[in-house]
C-alpha cells in the first residue's frame, strides 16, 4: 500500500482537515453570533462618526478600521488558541492522528481552515464598513487594501496562537499571544520613546537592537495611511508580505517541531 | 514475519508538571499477537490497556521498549495506513453526519472518491447504520457512535484492527452485535486486537489473550491453555439427607429443608459423597462441574485477592 506521507497525499489531508475546520466553525452558532456582533459593533462605532466634529468620513474610517482590526485580531487569538487544545480535550484528535496523517499536516490543516474562517469574517466586516461609508457618500476602495493588510496580521497572530497552543495550555497561550499582540503594536514606538532620553550610545543601541528582535505589527498596517489619505511608501507591500511569510513560516515550523513528540493524553 | 503486533518491554511513565506527580503506568509490557486471530487484551480499569493502545497507534511515545506493527516499527507512522483503530468511548465531530465523518476519514486515508462512494454504504450496512448516515453525530446514541467508530476504523480495509473497549457501555444486544462483527473480521482474515475489562465478552470470542495487571502482562496465551480443561470443583445437590454428615473434604454451602448444596474439590471425595448419600437413602439431584473461568484467572492475579 502507498505511504501516506508523499507530498500529494499530505496536501489532500491538509485540504480535508482545513475544510473540516471550516465546517466546524460555520456550523456552530457562536460563529454567527460573533459575526452579527462584529457587524453591529462596526456599524455602531463607525456611525458615531455622524456625531463627530470635522470630517465624518475620516472618523468613520478611523473608528471602522480600528474596530475591524481589533475585533478580527481577538477572534484570531481566541479561536487560534483552542485550535489544537479542543481537539485533544474532546479526543477527536485520536481518530485523526491514529491514521497515516502526520502531525505537521494536522497543524497546517487546522491553521488553513481557521484562516479561511477568518477570511469570511473579515470580508463580512469590510463589506459592512463600506456600506456605512457609502451611506455617507464616502465609499473608499482603499478600505479593501487595508483589509488585505489586516489579513496579513491575522495570518501572523493565528500562527502565534497555534504555536503557543501546541506547547502549552489555553490560558498560557492566550496570555502569551495577547502579549505578542500588544508588543507588536507598541514596539515601533520604543526607539522614538526611549532613545532621546538615553545618554549612553550602548543603551541606545540596545534599545534599537531590542526593537529589531521584537515583533512589529505596525509594519503591516495601513489603517492610518488610509484615514489620512497618505500613499504607502514604495516597497511597503513587498516588505509586509515577506515579513508575514517569514514569520508565519518560522512559527509553523516551531509549532510542528514542538508538537511532533508531544504525548496526546 | 507472522506476528501482527509485537511489544517488547514497553515502558511508560506519565510525569506531572512537577516530578513528584510521576506515574509509572507500563512496566515492561511484552506480548505477541499472531496474525489472523482475535486477541483479547484484558485487565482491570487502570491497568494500562488504553495507554498501550495509544502507544501502538502513535498517540503516545514509549519511554523504552520495542514495538513492531505488521513487521514495521513505529517510525514515520506509515504503517498506520494498514491499521484501523477505535478509541475508547470514541468522540467524533458532532456537527458532522455519519456519512460526512466517513467521507472525511476516507479522505485522510487517501481513499479515492469513487472507491469511497462504493465503500461507505457497505460499511454502514456492516455496522447496522444504513439509513442513519444523514443524521448528525450529536444525535447518535452511545452504541451508534461505537458502530460508526468501527466503520471508520474499517474504511481502509486494515490488516490489523485495534479496538479499545469496543463493548463497554453497550447493552447486551449491542455487545452481541460487536462480537459478531469481530468474528466476521477474523473470517475475513484480519487480526483483531481488542482491550476489555468485560471478561464474558472476551471469553466467548478470543483465540488468545493477555492479562495486564498494573502495567505488566501476567499471563499470555491461547484461551484453552490458560483456562485448561481441568475441573476446579463440583457443586452437588443432595436431597433427603438432613441428618447426613458429609465426608471430609466437602463443604456445605446451603441447606434448604432437606436439600443440601455441597461443594467438593477432589474427584475421590465426589465419589465418596455420592456413595455415602446413596447408602443413607438420600438422592443426588445434581452434580455441576466448574472449570476455571477467565474471571477466576483474572482474580487470582489481582493484588489483594488470594490466589487459589
Ligand atoms: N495523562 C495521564 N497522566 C497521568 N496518569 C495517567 C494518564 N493517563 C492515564 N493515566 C493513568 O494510567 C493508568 C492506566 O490508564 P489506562 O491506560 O487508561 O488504563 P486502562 O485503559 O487499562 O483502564 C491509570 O492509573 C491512569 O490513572
Ligand atoms: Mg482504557
Amino acid at each position: 500500500m502507498k505511504s501516506g506521507n508523499s507530498g500529494a497525499a499530505a496536501f489532500q489531508q491538509v485540504l480535508a482537515l482545513a475544510s473540516n475546520t471550516f465546517k466546524e466553525a460555520t456550523r456552530s452558532r457562536v460563529f454567527y453570533i460573533l459575526l452579527a456582533f462584529a457587524v453591529c459593533l462596526l456599524m455602531f462605532s463607525s456611525a458615531m462618526g455622524f456625531l463627530a466634529i470635522g470630517s465624518i468620513r475620516r472618523v468613520i474610517l478611523d473608528m471602522g478600521l480600528s474596530t475591524v482590526s481589533y475585533f478580527s485580531a481577538m477572534t484570531a487569538i481566541f479561536v487560534g488558541i483552542g485550535l489544537i487544545y479542543h481537539e485533544i480535550e474532546r479526543k477527536t484528535i485520536y481518530n485523526i492522528l491514529s491514521k497515516p496523517v502526520s502531525r505537521t499536516s494536522f497543524l497546517v490543516g487546522r491553521y488553513v481552515g481557521l484562516m479561511a474562517v477568518l477570511l469570511v469574517n473579515l470580508a463580512a466586516m469590510t463589506v459592512a464598513l463600506q456600506i456605512v461609508l457609502s451611506v455617507f457618500g464616502s465609499f473608499t476602495p482603499r478600505v479593501f487594501v487595508a483589509a488585505g493588510y489586516i489579513y496579513l496580521e491575522l495570518l501572523i497572530l493565528t500562527a502565534v496562537a497555534l504555536f503557543f497552543s501546541s506547547v502549552s495550555s489555553p490560558v498560557v497561550s492566550a496570555l502569551c499571544t495577547v502579549a505578542f499582540y500588544l508588543i507588536g503594536h507598541t514596539s515601533s514606538a520604543l526607539p522614538e520613546l526611549l532613545v532621546p532620553f538615553l545618554s549612553s550610545l550602548w543603551a541606545k543601541r540596545l534599545v534599537i537592537g531590542l526593537y529589531h528582535i521584537l515583533p512589529d505589527l505596525n509594519l503591516l498596517s495601513i489603517n492610518n495611511l488610509v484615514v489620512h489619505e497618505i500613499p504607502t511608501a514604495p516597497g511597503f507591500a513587498m516588505r509586509a508580505l515577506l515579513y508575514t511569510v517569514f514569520t508565519v513560516g518560522i512559527l509553523l515550523l516551531a509549532a510542528a517541531l514542538a508538537f511532533k513528540k508531544r504525548d496526546l493524553v | 514475519m507472522d506476528e501482527a503486533l509485537l511489544l517488547k518491554g514497553v515502558e511508560k511513565t506519565f510525569r506531572g508538571h512537577l516530578s513528584i506527580g510521576s506515574h509509572h503506568v507500563l512496566r515492561g509490557v511484552t506480548l505477541t499477537v499472531p496474525r489472523g486471530l482475535i486477541y483479547g487484551f484484558l485487565g482491570p480499569n487502570g491497568a494500562g490497556k488504553t495507554t498501550t493502545l495509544k502507544i501502538v497507534t502513535g498517540l503516545l511515545f514509549p519511554d523504552a521498549g520495542e514495538v513492531s506493527i505488521l513487521g514495521q516499527g513505529l517510525g514515520d507512522g506509515s504503517v498506520r495506513a494498514r491499521i484501523g483503530f477505535l478509541p475508547e468511548t470514541p468522540y467524533f465531530y458532532d456537527y458532522l453526519t455519519g456519512h460526512e465523518l466517513l467521507t472525511f476519514m476516507g479522505r485522510l486515508l487517501g481513499i479515492p472518491s469513487p472507491r469511497l462512494v462504493e465503500r461507505i454504504p457497505v460499511l454502514l450496512r456492516a455496522v447496522g447504520l444504513l439509513g442513519k448516515e444523514k443524521l448528525q453525530l450529536r444525535k447518535y446514541s452511545k452504541g451508534m457512535l461505537q458502530r460508526i467508530g468501527l466503520a471508520q476504523a474499517l474504511l481502509n480495509d486494515p490488516d490489523l484492527v485495534i479496538l479499545d473497549e469496543p463493548t463497554s457501555g453497550l447493552d447486551p444486544i449491542g455487545r452481541r452485535e460487536i462480537r459478531d462483527l469481530i468474528l466476521e473480521l477474523r473470517a475475513q482474515g484480519k487480526t483483531v486486537f481488542f482491550s476489555s475489562h468485560i471478561l464474558a465478552d472476551a471469553e466467548m470470542i478470543c483465540d488468545q489473550v493477555a492479562i495486564l495487571i498494573r502495567g505488566k502482562v501476567v499471563q499470555e496465551g491461547p484461551l484453552e491453555d490458560l483456562l485448561g480443561g481441568e475441573i476446579q470443583f463440583w457443586d452437588v445437590t443432595v436431597r433427603g439427607a438432613a441428618g447426613m454428615v458429609p465426608p471430609p473434604g466437602c463443604s456445605v454451602l446451603t441447606r434448604l429443608g432437606t436439600q443440601v448444596l455441597i461443594r467438593v474439590d477432589r474427584e475421590e471425595v465426589l465419589q465418596d459423597l455420592i456413595d455415602r448419600s446413596r447408602a443413607e437413602g438420600a438422592s443426588v439431584r445434581g452434580v455441576v462441574p466448574h472449570k476455571i473461568s477467565l474471571e477466576d484467572l483474572f482474580m487470582s492475579h489481582v493484588p489483594g485477592e488470594g490466589s487459589r
